[in-house]
């Protein structure tokens, strides 16, 4: 019998395989392949081969420290189980009669040679398989820990119980050793490759009491599950790196501040003002300061597409220091709720921390924007040296400070620099009018204006008054521009 | 010197502008939250979700949808009938084709809590027989998806795996056909006493506690059947006021009548709830009639008791707290949701109006709740189409017709 099993379209085996760097573990894996693949042989009915990756599996789990053990319970749908042979009867149940021995199979392979869990640093051994179960899907005990632990270990489903192997949920109690409950324990799950997208919700009752809710979607990485305020900082500033180097609408936000003024001290202290702003509703939509309503985060995000479109045509008409200060402190505002939903559902990876992951994440954010500038502006520089154009002093002089220049238009939209900004404005510009104009659909659909105002929508209300405000003073800045540079 | 401090300090107003516009906007939301704690009806509330679902693949389009359920998992399972007009809806599905649009889509399609189509499957296939026109679709507690049908030989219930496999069926199609049947004068009655067949299914619900299944049954036959899940063992039955049911022809809905004393067709749900109640949608007679899981009559509710025609109780459906104290009742006469309180059976408030933008009805036909409180609904006639509505919470009830709930709506 084959070991790896195609997979409808895909086989699972040869990357997982491939990605074992240990020896042992491989060597365990195939002992457990052939120990099933001989209880394949011994069951006389059809059975369940191989069969398609699911496309969306939800994990459910409990790990609670107690005295020298460390129980993990976990639920997890029985299809996501691949390459396990599973007694059936009929169109296809499960047979409970003989599906004992390859739901342990199942969960050894699938679970606990594929959790890691560390104790102060330290990898503990695979743990005791304590008991297995197969509950149905209207099962509600995994909603506790309490009702989950008194399920996994009550009696099975009655034998003549008629399940589709498929909607089966396949119950599962680990035990670790673990020299004491209070230890740092933290975690590294692996269970991704279970479906296309792996959405876990994993509960952590610390000695300490409590409980601490996890939820997130593939792989999160190394997790402590009860982090010390550095622990948590380091893993905010990585989230916050991340993310704006992620951010396609934020990284052109940051171009077309940098695209105008290439000088990297003017850049830092307006990255840094746009920092300062996000961290402010940052903060306020962590404290629920934000309108619950349906159409708050397509309006942030079709303001968001709105800046970057302002910049893009401030660039190409008449980029001003002066303007830019209170534009990027102003659209910083409104990015800083778009931060806010991409962290909403990671705040619990910071434990009791709060406000040191809030910051962290803005320090993230702000080295990864520093980053940006430091390679963006000589690419520009280098990219504008080599555009046709005349060189002139003023024009240098003019697109250096950024400055429109009090004399004719004409006389440096031939600058090398000038032509660059423009191209590169354009092109962004293009990108964001495309997200304004799709973005704005969807908000449109919401029909925002029909509605009575309420106490909710003074909070956009606000937000509204800010950019009035921007705009107000821009216009101001625009009109008393007509002096000599600075 | 002034323009430069100028901009520190613009700075310094324009954050401080902001956190005061939040602190407002929190400051009034709590208010509104104590002011109704102290003396408002409150409810939970919802909101229209106008992007959900996603468009369908395919040029794929819906017929009357007429069943509605959620999954353990959150996904949204529906059935509609692909009836579409074919001169005007479905002209990539003509022989030839006159159009590049549109197909019926399969009549059994599940979706995502995200509005994405996850599977799809359905109609006639070897092993049993697919309904003259299928109607209701529910998950049962082993997650199989079991659907009634009221067409003209409906007499049974299919049960499918979530996969479109095909488990189990009970009845058989046929059984209702009258003495007098004759294929060019076809002819049926009902019979609410026959243990092995049914009289056109209009859904079917489920006790996982007692492994029993619920059948509203349904259009020709007048009575609640309560069945094995795994068997289909009928186990017990009974009709309006726990009354044995009688098919005879009661004649139509009169409101100054006295209550009828039999149920009229369709008896269009019956739904238990967790503390062993049932809930039954007395449909053309305007009320939910609520009974123990053994069939004694508790209590009725009458809702927009002048009602004609098709009737006012639709369709039932409980909020997802433990003690289920909501009760959501779809009209697809009056085409709008009644939302009660199911101790008192008390209408709290109703949403909807007719039309067909989102947030309005034609012809609300069933309804379903998720783990999260978010309300489900399918829309038969011309209505074709589900619907998604945001849970926001409790909230006061500012009026008790809300009317079409759009996002953010006054309340």
């Amino acid at each position: 019998m084959a070991l790896c099993l195609p997979v409808g379209t895909t086989d699972r085996c040869s990357p997982l395989t491939g990605r074992r760097a240990a020896t042992g573990r491989v060597a365990v894996r195939v002992l457990l392949f052939l120990a099933i693949a001989g209880l394949t042989a011994a069951v006389p009915s059809t059975g369940a081969f191989g069969h398609d990756i699911p496309s969306d599996i939800t994990v459910r789990a409990f790990i609670k420290p107690e005295g020298q053990r460390l129980r993990m319970l976990v639920r997890v749908p029985l299809e996501a189980m691949l390459d396990v042979t599973f007694p059936l009867t009929g169109p296809g149940y499960l047979d409970l009669s003989r599906a004992d021995e390859s739901l342990r199979d199942a969960a050894m392979l699938w679970l606990g040679q594929e959790v890691s869990i560390y104790e102060d640093g330290t990898r503990l051994a695979v743990p005791e398989l304590v008991a297995v179960r197969a509950s149905l899907p209207s099962d509600l005990s995994f909603h506790a820990y309490d009702t989950a632990l008194a399920s996994t270990r009550g009696p099975p489903l009655p034998v003549g119980t008629q399940i589709f192997w498929q909607q089966v949920m396949l119950d599962v109690l680990f035990e670790y050793r673990i020299t004491s409950d209070r230890s740092e324990f933290s975690i590294l799950p692996g269970l991704e490759r279970l479906g296309l997208s792996v959405s876990t919700v994993l509960r952590f009752l610390p000695a300490s009491g409590g409980e601490r809710l996890y939820q997130y979607t593939g792989n999160p990485g190394h997790v402590v599950l009860d982090p010390r305020w550095h622990q948590a900082a380091f893993r905010f500033v990585q989230l916050g790196f991340t993310h704006i180097l992620d951010g396609m609408d934020h990284l052109l936000f940051l171009l077309c501040l940098i695209i105008p003024f290439q000088r990297l001290r003017v850049l830092v202290i307006l990255v840094t003002a746009f920092t300062v702003a996000h961290s402010v509703t940052l903060v306020a939509a962590t404290l629920g300061l934000t309108p619950a309503a349906l159409w708050f985060v397509p309006l942030v995000e079709t303001v968001i597409a709105a800046s970057i479109v302002y910049m893009a045509l401030e660039n190409i008409v008449s980029p001003g220091l002066r303007r830019r200060w209170m534009a990027v402190f102003g659209f910083g505002l409104v990015h800083g709720f778009g931060f806010a939903y991409a962290l909403r559902d990671m705040l619990p990876f910071g434990g009791d921390h709060l406000v040191v992951s809030l910051l962290a994440f803005n320090v993230g954010v702000e080295l990864g924007q520093l980053l940006v500038v430091l390679v963006c502006v000589p690419v520009l520089r280098i990219l504008f040296k080599y555009l046709p154009g005349e060189q002139t002093g003023q024009g240098e002089q003019a697109g250096q400070s950024g400055q429109t220049g009090q004399t004719g238009q004409t006389g440096w939209t031939r600058q090398p620099r000038r032509i660059g900004a423009v191209i590169l404005s354009v092109l962004a510009g293009h990108t964001a009018w495309h997200w304004l104009v799709e973005r704005g659909a969807v908000l449109w659909e919401f029909d925002v204006l029909a509605t009575t105002p309420d106490g909710a929508l003074y909070g956009v209300a606000g937000l509204l008054v800010l950019m009035l405000v921007i705009a107000a003073f821009a216009g101001w800045a625009f009109l008393h521009s007509d002096r000599p540079p600075e | 010197m002034i323009r430069r401090s100028f901009i520190p300090m613009a700075t310094a107003a324009l954050t401080a502008a902001g956190i005061a516009f939040m602190a407002v906007a929190c400051a009034d939301m709590e208010v509104a939250e104590q002011t109704a704690d102290a003396d408002a009806v409150m409810a939970p509330m919802f909101e229209v979700d106008p992007l959900w679902p996603k468009p369908l693949p395919n040029h794929w389009i819906l017929g009357s949808a007429i069943g509605v359920t959620v999954d353990a998992n959150d996904n949204i399972w529906i059935i509609h009938r692909g009836n579409g007009n074919p001169s005007t809806e479905l002209g990539a599905a003509q022989d030839p084709p006159v159009a590049e649009c549109c197909i019926p889509a399969p009549p059994v399609l599940q979706f995502s809590p995200d509005g994405d189509l996850l599977n799809h499957w359905g109609g006639p296939g070897e092993g049993y027989d697919w309904p003259g026109s299928n109607h209701g679709i529910t998950v049962d507690p082993m997650g199989n998806l079991w659907i009634g049908g009221n067409g003209g030989d409906d007499a049974h219930i299919l049960v499918f795996a979530q996969d479109g496999t095909f488990l189990k069926q009970f009845g058989e199609p046929g059984a209702r056909r009258a003495e007098s049947f004759d294929e060019a004068d076809p002819a049926w009655s009902g019979n609410s006493m026959d243990p092995g067949n049914f009289g056109r299914v209009a859904k079917i619900s489920f006790d996982a506690s007692a492994n029993e299944a619920y059948v509203a049954d349904g259009y020709l036959n007048k009575r609640v059947a309560v069945l094995d899940i795994e068997t289909g063992a009928l186990k017990r039955y009974w009709g309006a006021y726990g009354n044995e049911p009688d098919d005879a022809n009661i004649g139509r809905y009169d409101p100054e009548a006295p209550p009828a004393q039999q149920f009229r067709n369709p008896v269009h749900a019956a739904d238990p709830s967790n503390d062993g109640h049932v809930y039954v949608c007395d449909r053309p007679n305007n009320r939910i009639q609520v009974f123990r899981t053994d069939g004694t009559f508790v209590m009725e509710k009458v809702l927009s008791g002048n009602t004609l025609g098709a009737g006012s109780t639709w369709d039932v459906a409980f909020s997802k707290d433990a003690d289920q104290k909501y009760l959501y009742v779809a009209d697809g006469q009056n085409m709008k949701v009644y939302v009660l309180l199911r101790e008192t059976m008390e209408v709290l408030t109703t949403f909807g109006d007719g039309g067909r933008q989102p947030g309005q009805f034609f012809g609300t036909h069933s309804i379903a709740t998720d783990s999260k409180g978010n309300i489900y609904t399918t829309e038969t006639y011309e209505g074709k189409r589900v619907q998604k509505f945001t849970y926001m919470g409790e909230g006061p009830v500012e009026q008790q017709d809300q009317g079409v709930i759009w996002p953010s709506a006054s309340r």
